[in-house]
């Protein structure tokens, strides 16, 4: 565990109280993210290289976030966000995950979403990008959906399941995102 | 036909928020400086951090080369992978932009099979020599057009395959 003391962020944030994990095979990344965290004020950083070390780590310490890499050797960020969202033994099903990637496209973003992740940070790593997934995570939380082929947080933008209209049928929540 | 399961929407208690508690507005922008100073800092770093995944995928393309399997071809699309962010974050941009014309190429294919390997060595060594020459600048002259070249022929490879 990483950890230095930077005092409290702004924004009011209590960044010292949470617990985070950073997951990357490249201890070099690891590093870099570690030092950003910390800079905000994050006291208690957890790191893991890989995506068995990292649920290890999730079933010994209730962490707040993960940072997860996405092409890891053996099982890939991606792979690990499934499992932590649908592994019937999975420590920590609702934990927040930044997924972390060179990859750019459109089409990997949707993958990542669809497997899970809450929100998607493309590289090269910035403190300001960063910041912003954090807020994100902390001001903007996904409802959580489960189907029959996905259970994570919702994947629609944050502005189409605000909904202000009169009152929909009760017993079919999913119109309100239909029809959002 | 049987009735589908429900969707099931529910909002999870924000225990991030309850722990770190604040005001949310604005981005905490000395949080940031602090951070981009802590970048700064570690940037001494990069040459030799930059260096040792050139390294690595070197090995993996040697590793690949002798002995070629699924394997060994992940670890070389990784290796490939893993500069095109790691290049863009720790001031190769152009080192950057080789390793993604690899990582393009290497997508082509899932073991690694059909694929040029004289277009595959080409990015290698094109990534030791914008790491041996140190060239940072992304609009270095001799290196844009390199890596121009090389993403040209890996696109027109792509297209012959309809991966474009």
């Amino acid at each position: 565990m990483r950890g230095e003391d930077y005092g409290y962020g702004m924004s009011g944030y209590r960044f010292e109280r949470l617990k985070i994990l950073v997951v990357d095979d490249n201890p070099h990344m690891r590093s870099l993210v570690a030092a950003v965290l910390q800079a905000f004020g994050v006291t208690q950083i957890y790191e893991a290289a890989d995506g068995q070390d990292a649920l290890d780590r999730l079933r010994t310490t209730a962490c707040d976030l993960a940072v997860v890499d996405w092409v890891m050797p053996g099982m890939s960020g991606l792979d690990l966000t499934k499992a932590i969202r649908n592994s019937p033994t999975s420590p920590n099903p609702f934990i927040p995950i930044i997924m972390l990637t060179g990859h750019t496209s459109l089409d990997h973003v949707e993958a990542a979403r669809d497997a899970g992740a809450t929100e998607f940070l493309a590289k090269p790593v910035s403190a300001k990008g960063l910041m912003v997934r954090m807020q994100a995570v902390i001001e903007h939380p996904r409802p959580f959906v489960r189907t029959e082929v996905y259970f994570g947080p919702c994947r629609l933008r944050r502005r189409d399941h605000i909904y202000d209209g009169p009152e929909r049928r009760a017993e079919d929540p999913g119109a309100q995102l239909a029809r959002a | 036909m049987g009735r589908k399961k429900p969707i099931e929407i529910f909002m999870p208690p924000n225990v991030i928020k309850a722990k770190v508690g604040g005001s949310g507005r604005g981005l905490d922008l000395a949080a940031i400086q602090r951070a981009e100073t802590a970048i700064e800092k570690l940037s001494e770093s990069f040459g030799e951090w930059i260096a040792s995944d050139v390294e690595r995928l070197i090995v993996a393309r040697a590793e690949y080369e002798s002995s070629p399997s699924e394997t060994t071809f992940s670890a070389l699309y990784r290796g490939a992978h893993d500069l095109k962010g790691q290049g863009k974050t720790f001031n190769f941009p152009l080192m950057a932009r080789v390793a993604s014309s690899l990582c393009a190429l290497t997508e082509s294919s899932t073991d690694g099979r059909g694929l040029p390997a004289a277009l595959i060595d080409a990015h290698i060594d094109a990534i030791k020599v914008i790491l041996r020459m140190k060239l940072f600048d992304p609009n270095d002259r001799t290196a844009t057009v390199l890596a121009t070249e090389l993403e040209s022929k890996v696109t027109a490879f792509r297209d012959k395959l309809g991966k474009a």
